[in-house]
């Protein structure tokens, strides 16, 4: 509202005072030159009168329209200088990222030893309990070689949690593809973990929700475990494990409150909370995207909090 | 020396011809904006008040003001770049815990500027917008309350966009009272006069027309109608035992199997307006704090902007749209090979 100084320093004076120092009169007149055309409605309005009575006002209206298409030129040339120029920073910009995402990836390349993941992560003062990802299947289900990536993908990422002592990973996927394959996607974990870790690495749990979890005992076959290396548990989430799930929960509500088991006034921020907590997750100290930009694409909303 | 610069760079700045020259350029990058789609619904979290009040060594309260002038700034934009719905988390529950002090300051400078605003009818009526708060109003003082009745109640009819307070707000505790009020809606029973047929009329009928024909079809010969005679009997027994509790005590609910992301959302306190486009925080905080978490979950955009609320102006915003410009059109462009600039990053 306020834009220039002058009129900025009267209105700073006046909210001091707790608008007391001014009328509201002043302070409209204050405003006046900053203010935009009153609505176009009655504009026109006022000026179909004025056509109607006196001719010669046709011309003035036929000036203002030239004005304004000249305006609107003047703003679609400027619309694409800076859209034409903002392509070619954003090209720059990615260009940039994925230069400097590679020569990351060389220097500090892991090579499948813990205690270098370990080294990494000393710097850091706190490591979130519990890791969120979203990641996608790239080529939209068609032939197995999206799957394949995705699957190899979450083990990798097991992997890494488990080296770095998080003791549990949730893995977002919009599809739900994976929660077909958990079975295999927990083969792949295990052996992406032997190779990380040898043989011997502590238990990994693969669960979904709705879906019987999978299991492996830890292998301690000579006790001899990697001390920061921790039991981990992965769950798999998709779609329907969001909205879906805080209908499913309102259906049953509404179920119980039919049947009078339930009243209305019970239903509570901490119940919902327990109950969702409960069926899909609890909610994840960090969530990480692994795209340009931030887009949640249906993540459970109760728990991206 | 850099004092010096700095106060001349000022004095440039505030001097009549550029402050001109500086409106008018505004005026033109806000005219091109529009020339692209722009987004309908924008979400703010205004952040960073107390950490700018802090770095600039001004009372927190101050803090506040000029966030509340960069508010006034960012709407003027959107109103005027055509954006329909605006939502701005002003307070949240949680802010409750904050120093008495200063909830009391907000407080108040809620109801000074709200009660401002009521006193200026007129000119709200030539941006045509109009204020909803949104959030739960037990937790707000009476005389607060009254100042956002009044406001809410002087905009009801500007249509042709909205600024959403959102005022004591969670969205968790969103999300539970849409709950709520779904099994509310989904827990009245419906009403049994709904339609014209009764029922017991109905059972009675086929009764006496069951007694009617049975006497006649019992003269028939083959044994297969007296079955039929017999089935129709069963099922109007049944239909008899069923209607009191059908009918009779008015139970009949909804059917809780029909609720649907719909019902919930159209019960939620943003229920009507366009979906949420992008959801801008500033003060390089990346959370949600429990903000729009219903709303943001699918298309929306997220921005992360490290400018703190009272800095927050044009030149930091006009990137934001620009980019979701740029992405629109690149979505319609090319619909599914967007896999190509995709950042791999580095868990460490």
């Amino acid at each position: 509202m306020p834009v220039a100084k002058r009129e900025t320093e009267i209105y700073r004076r006046d909210a001091k005072l707790n608008h007391n120092l001014l009328t509201p009169a002043e302070r409209e007149k204050l405003l006046e030159p900053y203010l935009p055309e009153p609505p176009t409605r009655q504009n026109s309005k006022a000026k179909k009168g004025s056509k109607v009575r006196v001719l010669p006002a046709e011309e003035s209206h036929s000036r203002l329209g030239i004005r304004k298409f000249l305006k609107n030129q003047l703003h679609a040339l400027v619309y694409v200088i800076i859209h034409t120029v903002f392509s070619i920073y954003i090209r720059f910009r990615v260009a940039y990222h994925g230069v400097k995402d590679r020569i990351f990836a060389i220097l500090y390349y892991h090579h499948r030893t813990p205690e270098l993941i370990q080294k990494d992560v000393k710097g850091l003062d706190r490591i979130p309990t519990h890791l969120s990802v979203i990641l996608k299947l790239e080529d939209g289900g068609k032939g197995g070689a999206g799957l394949e990536t995705l699957v190899d993908e979450v083990a990798e990422i097991s992997a890494w949690c488990m080296c770095v002592g998080i003791p549990t990973l949730s893995v977002y996927e919009k599809t739900g593809i994976l929660k077909g394959y958990v079975p295999a996607t927990h083969r792949a974990i295990t052996r992406k973990l032997s190779s990380y870790l040898g043989p011997d690495h502590p238990a990994v749990s693969l669960r979904a929700p709705h879906v019987p979890s999978i299991e492996s005992a830890a292998t301690t076959t000579t006790g001899e475990i990697i001390s920061f290396a921790k039991p981990l548990s992965v769950l798999l989430l998709s779609a329907e494990d969001g909205r879906d799930s805080i209908v499913d929960l309102t259906k049953t509500l509404a179920d119980m409150a039919q049947r009078a088991k339930l009243s209305s006034t019970d239903i509570s921020v901490d119940l919902v909370d327990a109950e969702l907590a409960e069926s899909v997750m609890g909610e994840p100290d960090l969530l990480v995207l692994f795209s340009p930009i931030v887009e949640l694409s249906g993540y459970p909303p109760w728990q991206c909090f | 020396m850099s004092l010096h610069l700095s106060q001349l760079r000022k004095w440039i700045l505030e001097s009549p011809p550029i402050e001109w020259s500086i409106n008018q350029l505004r005026e033109m990058l806000i005219g091109a904006l529009r020339q692209g789609p722009i987004p309908q619904h924008i979400a703010f979290v205004m952040d960073g008040n107390r950490r700018f009040a802090r770095s600039h060594k001004i009372e927190t309260v101050e803090g506040h003001n000029l966030g509340f002038e960069a508010l006034a700034r960012i709407l003027e934009i959107c109103y005027k770049s055509g954006v329909k719905v605006v939502t701005v988390y002003a307070f949240s529950i949680e802010n409750f815990k904050r120093s008495k002090y200063e909830v009391d300051a907000l407080m108040d400078m809620a109801k000074i500027k709200l009660s401002q605003l009521s006193q200026h009818g007129q000119l709200l009526e030539r941006y045509g917008a109009c204020i909803r708060v949104l959030g739960q109003r037990d937790l707000v003082k009476p005389d607060v309350l009254k100042a956002v009745d009044k406001a809410v109640e002087m905009t009801k009819n500007n249509g042709d966009c909205v600024l959403n307070i959102c005022f004591p707000y969670t969205s968790r505790d969103e999300i539970t009272g849409a709950i709520k009020k779904t099994v509310d809606e989904y827990s009245k029973p419906l009403s049994a006069q709904a339609r014209p047929f009764s029922q017991t009329r109905i059972t009675q009928k086929i009764r006496s027309k069951n007694l009617d024909a049975s006497p006649l079809r019992a003269d028939s010969p083959t044994p297969s109608s007296n079955s039929d005679v017999d089935d129709s009997f069963s099922s109007t027994t049944t239909l008899h035992t069923d209607s009191p509790n059908g009918g009779g005590e008015a139970s009949i609910y909804p059917d809780p199997e029909t609720i649907t992301t719909d019902t919930i959302e159209s019960h939620l306190l943003t229920a009507g307006d366009p979906p949420l486009d992008l959801l801008v925080r500033t003060s390089g905080v990346k959370r949600l704090s429990d903000f729009m978490l219903w709303q943001c979950h699918e298309d929306t955009e997220l921005v992360f902007l490290d400018c703190l609320w009272p800095e927050f102006d044009l030149w930091n915003f006009l990137p934001v749209l620009v980019e979701w410009q740029w992405k629109q059109k690149h979505l319609e462009d090319k619909e599914p090979a967007n896999s190509v600039k995709n950042l791999k990053t580095k868990l460490t």
